[in-house]
């Protein structure tokens, strides 16, 4: 092959590689696998998205791992919960992933609380009020509200920095409305049968969903958010949930201890473990699959109690 | 027996400051004498209540004040030894006081004052210049070196009580540099990063606990560039399976020129000294993340010129004319461990030191830590630590510790690779 041939060809194949690098798609990179999937159903095909850690995990205390940084570092897009939530391990990775597209205030970054109305924001700040939540409850994930206002949050962030997708997103954005309106008059059906119902969590991380579906959390098995139960505190709970009838503990995979277990048996009750984010276990592996689980889960054991006097 | 002693022992450096004030921005009255400035009274109210009566920030405002947290170490301990008294010993380790603030949109600054032994010092105060691009970090200031994967820690965030013997002995029970230090990483595929980092230290002696009689390292103030101290790191972070990490280091502390000294003048000088070492830990999380499991293990060698004693050849028992023996033949040593936590409070771990001392024949020194360490909160901690130690050359014995640390204030964790 002459030398003038091959110098086009390898023009034509760097020519080929740019424009493929030119269409490629949105990289977007969120904490929380709910995150994960909201911009995988507005985003659609314009987008490739992965959230750093696994539903099952404790989203206060996540363990940093190379492949995190990494991601960071070639992010377009990075999508968090906010409200301290994330407040051990994200502010460590970004600082250190240096990307700044998604540096705090670029479009790149987005604080998926942003405009939420926030539970339990202290009026001052101490840590007599536990360590975890100091700007209130960063739970609200688990809200039935949350997939709407997730899904508008992104679908600004999307749009703006991808404002060529726009009409892409915008319908894919209408679709998962349509999905969310269904969905939500489930779950407000099965409220129905929950509201009033009164329970105990370990954590508080179902606040948000309590309030939707009126259950009445009497207490919770930590002493604050991030603080352990003293035993005279465990006393004080089940002694609360007998006079108030509470025989559901809720809890989510990394909070299922020994200690809630206890409480459950004290009170006569029983423990429920509920996803507490989108997981890969069929089912719970899209936002509207676990609400759909959490709810389905809450009237199963509902069910299983044996009727009180 | 000659007293010796070997190289890095760190000791805090007096600074002039005796006590330490909170309120360093200004008196909030006027005594007789003074000339009459009208200012806010410092403490008044918050930034935004100044911002809002006067319409701008003041001196007193504190929008621009940088984070503080403030950091408390306090150990109680019963040592007992062959042929010593034993007993209980209750202290305060240290009290630390740190800052950090934006300088600019590139540079980061901090500073930690810590009390300890009844003095207090500027252990740490540096700026992280990030306006290199890609992941460069140029950070200049007095810091702790970048060695392996614990001389970068301060003693009350260690996994265990004290530093393992065989830092201590090699590089010192902390060392920091006055100096400046490159680092940048690199990915090589999805799940693989590289780190490196070089530092340029004034000296990296740190200083010598003085032992009355025994020989102290020194050297010169002004300093050839082949005279300075050197540090180096190369570090592979990656996973494995689904739940692990896999570190691999290798570090390198180069002291080019120094001398031992004598309170009689005596001296040894033009000596050099390397220390490198090699890492590797494991990590290993359960799907929760609760349940952690960490192995490590450093190993070390210390070459060149590493310790020094008296001799006392001349006139028996007169310190006039001794004169300083040096030791120059390399020693090597490891720390390893295992630690596990089984929820989010509880952890335990037991760690093994050895390491051959850098003094004629070599003796060699076992330490075994075992110790639980319990979280009370994110922020308050305890832990129970018994240490058991075997010198070929020294007192056997035992340490009991039982040590209380809390953070109060901002305070991250970053990313320790
Ligand atoms: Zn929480």
């Amino acid at each position: 092959m002459r030398l003038d041939r091959l110098l086009l060809r390898a023009a034509a194949f760097l020519l080929l590689a740019l424009s493929a690098g030119a269409s490629e798609k949105l990289r977007v990179v969120t904490t929380l696998p709910d995150l994960a999937d909201i911009v995988r159903q507005v985003g659609g095909a314009r987008v490739d998205v992965n959230a750093l850690v696994k539903g099952t995990e404790n989203q206060h205390a996540v363990v940093a791992k190379p492949s995190m940084l990494i991601a960071l570092s070639r992010a377009d897009v990075f999508v968090q919960i906010g409200l301290s939530l994330e407040s051990s391990w994200v502010p460590g990775l970004l600082e250190n992933a240096r990307n700044p597209r998604i540096a705090p205030g670029k479009p790149g970054f987005v604080n998926g609380s942003d405009g939420w109305p926030a539970l339990d924001v202290p009026a001052s700040l101490s840590r007599q009020g536990g360590d975890l939540h100091p700007h209130g409850n960063p739970h609200f994930n688990l809200s039935p509200r949350a997939g709407r206002h997730l899904a508008a949050r992104i679908l600004a962030a999307l749009v703006a920095n991808d404002p060529a997708g726009r009409s892409e997103y915008e319908a894919a954005h209408a679709r998962y409305a349509l999905a969310l309106d269904a969905a939500e008059a489930r779950w407000a059906k099965a409220a129905e049968r929950l509201r009033g119902v009164a329970v105990a969590t370990y954590h508080q991380e179902f606040d948000y969903l309590a309030r939707e579906c009126g259950l009445v959390i009497v207490g919770t098995v930590e002493l604050k958010p991030g603080i352990p139960p003293t035993p005279a505190h465990v006393i004080g709970l089940v002694d609360a949930m007998r006079v108030r009838g509470a025989r559901l503990v809720l809890t989510g995979a990394w909070s299922n201890t020994r200690q809630v277990a206890q409480v459950a048996e004290q009170a006569q009750g029983r423990v429920v473990e509920l996803p507490h984010a989108v997981t890969n276990a069929q089912g719970s592996d899209t936002w509207i699959g676990m609400m759909d689980q959490i709810h389905t889960k809450l009237l199963e054991a509902l069910d299983s109690l044996p009727r009180g006097p | 027996m000659p007293r010796s002693n070997s190289l890095p022992v760190f000791v805090f450096t007096a600074c002039a400051c005796s006590t330490f004030s909170l309120h360093a921005q200004g008196s909030p009255f006027q005594t007789p004498g003074m000339p009459l400035v009208k200012q806010p009274v410092a403490g008044q109210g918050d930034g935004k209540a100044d911002g809002q009566s006067a319409g701008q920030s003041t001196r007193f405002s504190s929008e621009f004040n940088p984070a503080i947290s403030f950091a408390l170490d306090g150990l109680l301990t019963h040592a007992d030894f062959d042929g010593d008294e034993d007993g209980f010993e209750l202290e305060l380790r240290s009290g630390e006081i740190g800052i950090n603030a934006w300088v600019d949109p590139r540079a980061w600054a901090y500073g930690i004052v810590v009390f300890a032994e009844d003095e207090v010092a500027l252990e740490e105060g540096a700026v992280h210049f990030t306006g290199l691009g890609g992941h460069r970090v140029l950070r200049a200031g007095r810091f702790f070196v970048d060695f392996g994967k614990q001389m970068q820690a301060h003693e009350h965030e260690l996994r265990t009580i004290e530093r393992p013997a065989v830092l201590r002995e090699y590089l010192g029970a902390e060392l920091a540099g006055d100096g400046v230090q490159f680092d940048d990483w690199h990915s090589l595929g999805d799940e693989t990063v590289l780190r490196y980092s070089i530092g340029v230290f004034h000296s990296l002696l740190g200083e010598v606990e003085e032992e009355a009689g025994s020989p102290f390292a020194v050297d010169s103030e002004l300093k050839e560039l082949d005279e300075l101290g050197y540090t180096a790191r190369l570090t592979a972070f990656t996973e494995v399976g689904d739940a692990g990490t896999l570190q691999l280091g290798a570090s390198a502390r180069l002291i080019p020129d120094f001398g031992f000294e004598l309170d009689n003048g005596a001296s040894a000088e033009g000596l050099d000294n390397s220390v490198l070492g090699l890492d590797l830990t494991y990590g290993w999380a359960d799907e929760t993340n609760t349940r952690r499991f960490t192995a490590g293990l450093e190993w070390l060698f210390d070459a060149g010129d590493n310790g020094a004693a008296v001799n006392d050849s001349g006139t028996p028992l007169d310190p006039s004319d001794d004169t300083i023996d040096t030791f120059d033949e390399t020693v090597n040593g490891y720390y390893g461990y295992v630690d596990y936590a089984w929820n989010q409070q509880q952890s335990a771990g037991i760690q093994h030191s050895w390491l051959e001392l850098p003094e004629p024949g070599e003796p060699t020194l076992s330490e075994l830590d075992v110790y639980y360490t319990h979280n009370l909160s994110e922020f308050g901690r305890l832990r129970l630590g018994l240490t058991f130690v075997d010198a070929e050359s020294g007192a056997d014995g035992m340490i009991a510790a039982l040590q209380y640390t809390n953070v109060i204030g901002a305070h991250g964790h970053g990313v320790n690779f």
